[in-house]
């Protein structure tokens, strides 16, 4: 049994522990930064857009009308040697940030293949990037429209 | 989601040596962004996402994915890697509220 004195000082912690939070909380959930294409390649490659070079050995394996934007199956390979590959980026330029993920490889993967579910905010490109052992980046995109997006 | 982190891994029965061989995981994971709001009380729902998935194969590294909410809910990933013993293939993945979980699959090379 829980005392009147004892079910009192629980609810006295509550109310101090219920004012507290929303200024703490607030900060730490003030909403993320929208971000463009550009600076999301400047934050995880150091590269901007012409610094990637187009390549025909990136296929990407992904449908070209997504119904719905919180789950579009996005297939990655490459036609070249694991062991030359540092890491495999992937961005979609319309979303609030365009990172989705980095992939890094080693030689034992014995090829360069990464396949995984995104979100989609809307319609845009979904792009692959290669970062390659030498400092080449490699490049590859393809359209995906989006009737429904994902990202709440 | 009481079974957050859980995770189910799928490896070919039969590998041969030399074969490269796909692995495909799911984590069960809400994968929030940080961006929705709950219908009902209108406060933003915390971003929870798994952010470091590692795969290691008889004590080395075969692959890191660094991962983002841009991932869908209950995320899928797939890769590959080159068939030279049999052994074990352990799976460690954490999200960003420090969540921590591992799995792991025998491998087995004829």
């Amino acid at each position: 049994m829980i005392s009147r004195r004892e079910l009192l000082k629980f609810a006295a912690v509550g109310t101090i522990a219920l004012t507290l939070v929303p200024g703490t909380l607030g900060e730490a959930l003030a909403a993320p930064k929208d971000m463009s294409l550009e600076e999301a390649l400047k934050e995880h490659l150091g590269a901007t857009l012409s610094d990637l070079k187009e390549s025909d050995l990136i296929h990407i394996k992904a449908p070209t009308i997504a119904e719905s934007g919180a789950n579009v199956p996005v297939q990655i390979s490459a036609n070249v040697p694991v062991d030359q590959v540092e890491a495999l980026y992937i961005f979609a330029d319309a979303n609030f940030n365009p990172w989705v993920t980095t992939v890094e490889f080693s030689p034992l993967n014995g090829e360069v293949f990464f396949a995984t579910r995104i979100k989609l905010a809307k319609t845009s490109k979904v792009r692959a990037v290669l970062k390659m052992k030498d400092g080449t980046l490699l490049a590859a995109a393809k359209e995906v429209k989006v009737t429904v997006g994902g990202c709440g | 989601m009481a079974r957050i982190g859980r995770a189910i891994v799928r490896v070919p029965k039969r590998i041969s040596k030399g074969q490269v061989f796909k692995i495909q995981m799911v984590i069960t994971h809400p994968m929030e962004t940080g961006r929705r709001k709950d219908k009902k009380t209108g406060q933003p729902i915390p971003a929870h996402y798994i952010d470091l998935v590692e795969f290691f194969f008889n004590d080395q590294k075969i692959t890191t994915l660094r991962t983002g909410p841009a991932i869908s809910k209950n995320p899928y990933f797939a890769v590959k890697m080159k068939a030279t013993e049999s052994g074990t293939l352990i799976i460690r993945y954490k999200d960003n509220k420090g969540g921590k979980w591992e799995k792991s699959v025998k491998v087995s090379v004829s």
